[in-house]
């Protein structure tokens, strides 16, 4: 790796700070200057004024706003999110970090799975340029971007859940089991977990598998018109030499990145599908923590999705210089 | 032996609008040993032809008739794994646009090493070996094999791709236009690098170009195509020396030759049929200016018209005498105009007489001309615009005459600084695009800009007009200095300077009818009165030549050539009557045949509305036709500037030397001389203490190194920048190989 | 200058002068007529907007029901979790005292299923054009004024962008929805906030290619302020772009507010599609295999959102025929 390229790297990390410390600057203003009360909900009408003074002061909220935000932000880089007001005794980070991990898996799962069929499509699609069959995959492939995840979701319930009986219909695992798993490696051996996974994967898998499948596609229909891959040909390489190894890899570039960019996303919009499942991730925690007037728990899920997409976007730029020389030629540049 | 041997082959494309034969029935033989050159413009099927023999055709393309036979084998019956195999160990091509022909995102050298082991069947060491070997037979350096596609030059890209081509030891290579697009020095280069290996290694070669001058450099053989059919065919020689028809005829008219320069070169004007409509007589017949009624009716067929020649014209037999007319430049003109009112071009050619001045030639297209709606001959109102704001004084001499002058101008662009470079600890560096440049430019003078790309002459252009300001220096244009302009003075100056494209396929909006394009302008500047403006627009549209101009008026550009299009885009500059034009590679994009054409109206207008020029292009026979004086620049500077002929047939730098020694001349019994100037442009951000160019210099002596050489001059107002002719010239000489490398 | 001109008093000819009107509005309206006559799909798209349009225009007259009223029997007690009339039992209704004419049925505390749908189709269109508007209309401006300023305008709008891309969309409306009271145009200011972050992007690069041709330089060199240059010469160019842009956010915004009100951040008294699916949910419909209660709504998101990208697609395969479909 080059000096310019890893200055280029540098310099990406240190914007990304920056556009971090925005974010976290204006979650901070919408939950401080939001027109009610953080607290309004918690406090009860039975609450005396010492008693709504002295909770003011456990929270910090009765010193003036520019020292709050000093502290938020030094909280913030200790990673003390704070207490949670609806989990008794649980501090936020707590109850984030058992979430994580299965929004994770649920989003991993789904993205592979969804790549490799879309980029297997994409290719198809763009070698059967014309065909019926490409009209009816691509039809089909928007109509699945089209419909809405919670409603495939919730067929997918009625019939594999509630009329054939197949698959439970919520949650990792049943109650009891759940809190047998000792450790996120139990739970990943355990079958029960997995049967889980199936159907709120299949149905993020579903719906995520449209975005590489139509990139992939347009990609290689602009990569074969490419004077190069005319040159293979010529070269007198096998087609499916032309279309595998130089098409395919070459248009396989910017769906790489759609796919780190992918996890960041998905792990953010994952909220819908978690809700429908009742999976216990990151998603479904905000949407309880909102539903509940639970602020710290709430700004905190907010946090974490987002610190999880700024770096899933770093990341992915930084790989797109890696991958293409061309790229990092052109931000060396840009820096030099 | 012929190695390959076309017969009757058919070319059909499926368009939205029905079925258009590009190749049309083309037969051509290529012996073995052969070095065929073919010629043709854009869109006469060349390329399609080479897409056919190496059954690359796009989706919409198929072979409809014909055969090709190489080797003896049909290459229209061979099963495609056959024909397969058959690529690049037989037949290897340069495709066209071979600077993108290698995968951006592989080192140049895992490419040439993969092709040597999927289709050469080389174990990976052979591989490695054949590579280090092939690089080194075109003149790369070994260690670019590591190295990606974006870190190569252009001309390093297309050794690479020759290399590539060279692989496998193809019996026949096809190379499509493999020197397009390069600056002349390179040009050279890889001529020269074709020419060695083709001896070295006995290839079969087509080259396929529209650059008559590169095949005189390489070819033993010549075949024209026309419209999807071949024209003529003959040896190169007898070909360049008297060609035996006239499409080649009016061709070689076209051509600037730096070696023999011509006083007025022709222009084919018109274009080449709808080819999904063919005439049903000669194709050539409506831009042909010896076309009889015959020729409407009857379909020339390719017939033996003398020892090994073979054309396509019903008066071949009176080619001699049809030469001798060709002569007379006056005898191309016309038939644009008849093609555009849909009346047949004038029926006798006239004869007799030949006009040699172009300006004198163009200016009797300006009779009126056939339609009744046209305009009668124009006044000569508007030399009078500048006049009048410069108080009467015409164009005459004196010093007053002095329009434009630049002194010590500099155009630096800052790359790095900022916030990344303050990281990386490092010092923001300056390009200096133009270094310190001076001239001056009377009224009605033209001056040329020359030089490779990247010498900043465009940069020099876009200040002239200020698109672009000046870092240092000043430009003073009609006693007004540049830089401190207002608004008010900016706007007056817009209506007195313009500039003329390069592609004219981008320099009209495309959303835009040509009224409208020409309109704005006027629209600008402040004309309020519509009926004015249109009668401007008219008014200027026939001035170059576009007749009847209403026809025009509604016009979009996709819907006109490339040089119709090039000529509203010269109206439009024109419209405001400005003093002024920049003409940045005028005519670089546009077909050799219509070339000429634009050059002589642009200088018949510059001449009749004493506009000063600028012409701007890598170009030197171009400019040598079109220009006064010509200045070379290298590296920002300008290195030598005088009269044109002074500059080309005696040229005092050594730089200046190389450029014309490295203009490929359109006569094969010509042979350029080998170039002794050393490659590589250094970086634009590289200061020197001495000269820019001692680097490269094959002349170069101690003095340069350390001492910048001053624009010194003789006394015809030649100067050039260099130590050769001043106080240094005895400084010793620096042992230095100077010889250039292959 | 212009007394020079007049001295010729020879008129322009008539079809001379017509040509003036060659305005970017006409140039544009061919442009998308293009789209329309070229892309079958497109105008299908379009069809479906406009059936929907009318729909809901006319939601009151259609609907034959309230749809938030729940609908009681003879007795006066709640009509609950009716079947569609073309499902029931026959004589089922006349027991429980009521005539079944609902095509959809009802809900599980006697709403009208029908008249429902019928009225999302208001909430669903609204949001769904109104949020495409703002993203369009304000990725446009940005891109234009970040692509053809260049310098700190760029650096600012960008880095705005930048931080736009780093926000979670979904979150970020639940968090909004925490704060404001509920309403559909939570969805639409949200939309509006983050969403114009692509087109800016897109719009600013094709900005950046329109502001080199030479057609631009030339419009330059003739002396056309940077107004005139952005509004007649770059704007027209790019203008199709935003329709592309804007026609896929129609569809983002109608899936976007399904989801929200879905999860429950919606106004209760605003019906919409993923209102309805949120209560089939919340009522375990799923589990009693309500299907005219769940496939409908659904079906209704997916036409419109289908809708929104025929026709960006269909502006697609006119803006780049490379990926044409031939």
């Amino acid at each position: 790796m080059s000096r310019g390229v890893a200055y280029y790297i540098l310099g990406r990390f240190l914007q990304s700070v920056m556009v971090l410390w925005i974010i976290v600057t204006l979650l901070f203003l919408l939950f401080r200057l939001a027109p009610s009360n953080p607290l309004a909900s918690y406090i009860d009408t039975t609450f005396t004024k010492q008693q709504e003074a002295a909770l003011l002061a456990r929270f910090g909220l009765d010193k003036p706003l520019g020292e709050q935000y000093i502290i938020y932000l030094v909280n913030l880089l200790k990673l003390d999110l704070g207490d949670t007001f609806s989990y008794s005794g649980k501090t936020v980070l707590d109850i984030l970090g058992a979430d994580l991990p299965n929004t994770i898996y649920l989003t991993l799962t789904s993205l592979l799975l969804a790549y490799a069929v879309g980029v297997l499509g994409g290719i198809v699609m763009a070698a059967l340029r014309g065909s019926w069959i490409e009209r009816l995959g691509t039809t089909f492939t928007l109509m699945t971007r089209a419909a809405p995840q919670f409603w495939v979701g919730m067929l997918l319930l009625t019939f594999f859940a509630f009329q054939w009986k197949l698959l439970p219909s919520s949650g990792i695992g049943p109650p009891m089991v759940r809190y047998r798993w000792e450790t996120e490696w139990d739970k990943l051996m355990s079958p029960v977990f997995w049967r889980h996974m199936i159907l709120p994967t299949f149905t993020l898998a579903l719906y995520l598998h449209g975005l590489p499948l139509l990139l992939m596609r347009s990609n290689m229909l602009e990569v074969l018109d490419q004077d190069y891959v005319t040159m293979s040909r010529l070269a007198g390489y096998s087609e499916w030499r032309v279309m595998m190894q130089t098409a395919a890899r070459n248009a396989m570039l910017p769906v790489l990145t759609a796919l780190t960019l992918g996890i960041g996303y998905s792990i953010g919009g994952n909220v819908v599908i978690e809700h429908v499942f009742s999976w216990p991730g990151l998603g479904r925690t905000l949407v309880r923590a909102v539903q509940q007037a639970d602020y710290p728990l709430a700004q905190g899920a907010f946090f974490l999705i987002a610190v999880i997409i700024v770096f899933m976007n770093f990341i992915a730029d930084i790989m797109y210089s890696l991958l293409d020389p061309r790229v990092g030629a052109s931000a060396q540049a840009q820096v030099s | 032996m012929s190695i390959l041997s076309i017969r009757d082959l058919k070319v059909e494309y499926a368009t939205q609008d029905g079925a258009v034969e590009a190749v049309d029935g083309v037969s051509l033989n290529v012996a073995e040993g052969q070095h065929l050159g073919l010629i043709g413009e854009s869109g006469c099927g060349k390329t399609t032809l080479l897409k056919a023999i190496v059954q690359v055709l796009p989706r919409n393309g198929r072979v409809s008739g014909g055969k090709i036979m190489f080797k003896g084998m049909d290459l229209m019956q061979l099963p495609a794994a056959e024909m397969r195999q058959l690529r690049w160990r037989e037949i290897a091509t340069i495709p066209q646009a071979s600077m993108d022909s290698l995968n951006p995102v592989q080192r140049v050298g895992s490419q040439l090493m993969k092709l040597l082991r999927v289709r050469g069947g080389f174990d990976k060491r052979a591989a490695r070996r054949r590579a280090v070997d092939l690089f080194d037979m075109v003149g790369l350096d070994t260690e670019r094999l590591m190295h990606y596609p974006h870190e190569f030059s252009g001309g390093m890209k297309q050794r690479a791709v020759i290399a590539m081509a060279l692989a496998l030891e193809p019996s026949l290579l096809i190379a499509d236009e493999p020197v397009t697009a390069l600056d002349v020095i390179v040009q050279h280069q890889i001529l020269e690098v074709l020419r060695e290996l083709e001896e070295e290694l006995n290839l079969t070669v087509m080259l396929i170009t529209h650059d008559i001058s590169v095949v005189a450099q390489v070819c033993d053989s010549v075949a024209v195509m026309y419209a999807g059919r071949i024209v003529e065919q003959a040896a190169a020689e007898p070909f360049f020396a008297s060609p035996a028809h006239p499409y080649s005829l009016g061709l070689q008219q076209a051509f600037p030759n730096l070696a023999r320069p011509r006083d007025v070169l022709v222009s084919i004007e018109g274009y080449p049929p709808d080819l999904r409509e063919p005439p049903a007589g000669c194709r050539f017949a409506e831009r042909c200016p010896f076309v009889q009624e015959a020729c409407k009716e009857h379909d020339p067929r390719l017939e033996i018209v003398g020892d090994n020649r073979l054309a396509a014209c019903l008066r071949t037999n009176e080619m001699d005498a049809l030469r001798v007319q060709a002569e007379d430049p006056t005898l191309w003109q016309h038939v644009e105009v008849a093609q555009l009112v849909g009346q047949p071009p004038p029926k006798s050619p006239p004869t007799g007489q030949c006009l040699r001045d172009p300006i004198a030639m163009e200016r009797d297209l300006n009779a009126p001309p056939l339609a009744a709606n046209s305009v009668e001959t124009l006044p000569l109102p508007d030399a009078s615009d500048a006049r009048h704001r410069d108080g009467g004084k015409g164009p005459g001499g004196g010093v007053d005459d002095i329009l434009l002058e630049m002194r010590d101008v500099s155009k630096r662009f800052k790359i790095g600084g900022g916030l990344a470079g303050l990281l990386r600890g490092d010092k923001e560096q300056t390009v200096y695009a133009v270094n310190n440049i001076s001239f001056t430019l009377r009224r009605g003078e033209s001056l040329g800009l020359a030089g490779e790309s990247g010498c900043g002459k465009s940069t020099t252009g876009k200040l002239l007009v200020k698109l672009l300001d000046a870092s240092d220096g000043e430009i003073v244009f009609a006693g007004e200095e540049l830089s401190g302009v207002d608004d008010k003075d900016l706007l007056a100056f817009r209506s007195r300077v313009q500039l003329m494209f390069q592609n004219p396929f981008e320099a009209l909006n495309p959303r835009f009818t040509l009224y409208r394009s020409l309109t704005e302008p006027l629209i600008i500047h402040g004309w309020k009165d519509e009926n004015e403006r249109t009668q401007r627009v008219v008014e200027t549209l026939d001035r170059v030549n576009l007749r009847p101009a209403e026809v025009f008026l509604d016009k979009y550009p996709h819907q006109l050539s490339g040089g119709q299009l090039q000529r509203v885009v010269l109206a439009r500059a024109l419209v405001l009557h400005p003093d002024f034009l920049v003409a940045d590679e005028p005519v670089s994009m546009l077909d050799v045949s219509v070339r000429a054409g634009i050059l002589n109206t642009t200088r018949r207008l510059a001449r009749e509305l004493g506009l000063a020029t600028v012409y701007i292009s890598h170009d030197l026979s171009l400019l040598q036709y079109t220009c006064d004086r010509i200045a070379i620049m290298y590296l920002g500077e300008i290195v030598e500037i005088g009269p044109s002929d002074e500059v080309i047939n005696n040229p005092q730098h050594p730089y200046t030397q190389a450029l014309i020694a490295a203009v490929p001349v359109p006569d094969p019994t010509v042979e350029n001389p080998p170039l002794r100037i050393r490659e590589g442009v250094p970086r634009p951000t590289e200061q020197f203490a001495g000269c820019p160019f001692a680097q490269r210099c094959p002349e170069v002596m101690e003095a340069c190194l350390s001492v910048r050489p001053p624009l010194i001059a003789d006394e015809r107002a030649h100067q050039a920048q260099c130590h050769l002719y001043g106080e240094h010239h005895k400084s010793p000489k620096l042992n230095h190989d100077g010889a250039a490398p292959r | 200058m212009q007394q020079e001109a007049s001295v010729r008093a020879e008129a322009p000819s008539k079809a001379a002068i017509q040509f003036r009107q060659g305005s970017a509005i006409r140039q544009l309206w061919e442009t998308n007529l293009e789209v329309f006559q070229r892309d079958r799909m497109a105008l299908f798209g379009l069809f479906i907007f406009a059936v929907f349009a009318i729909v809901a225009i006319f939601a009151p007259q259609i609907a034959p029901n309230n749809p938030l009223t729940p609908l009681k029997n003879n007795e006066g007690d709640w009509i609950k979790d009716a079947m569609p009339y073309w499902l029931a039992e026959p004589g089922e209704d006349e027991a429980e005292g009521y005539s079944n004419t609902f095509l959809l049925g009802t809900t599980n505390i006697g709403r009208d299923i029908y008249s429902q749908l019928i009225h999302g189709s208001r909430s669903a269109l609204l949001v769904g054009f109104s949020a495409a508007a703002a993203v369009a209309v304000i990725g446009t401006v940005v891109g234009l004024l970040a692509g053809y300023y260049g310098g700190w305008v760029d650096a600012v709008l960008m880095r705005a962008a930048d931080v736009a891309f780093g926000i979670p969309f979904i979150p970020f409306i639940i968090v909004i929805s925490a704060f404001m009271d509920p309403s559909i145009w939570n969805v639409v200011v949200a939309m509006a906030v983050l969403l114009w972050r692509d087109t800016g992007r897109v719009i600013r690069s094709q900005v950046l290619v329109i502001k080199e041709q030479a057609f631009v330089s030339a419009a330059r060199v003739s002396g056309a302020s940077d107004l005139r240059i952005i509004f007649v010469y770059i704007a027209p160019s790019i203008l199709p772009l935003s329709f592309l842009y804007g026609s896929f956010a129609i569809a983002w915004a109608i899936l976007t507010e399904a989801s929200v009100s879905f999860l429950g951040f919606s106004d209760p008294e605003t019906i919409s599609w993923g209102f309805m699916l949120q209560d089939a949910f919340n009522s375990l419909a799923l589990s009693r295999e309500a299907f005219y209660w769940i496939v409908p709504p659904g079906l209704c998101i997916m036409l419109t959102v289908m809708a929104g990208f025929f026709i960006g697609r269909g502006y697609e395969e006119v803006l780049f025929p490379r990926l044409r479909r031939m």
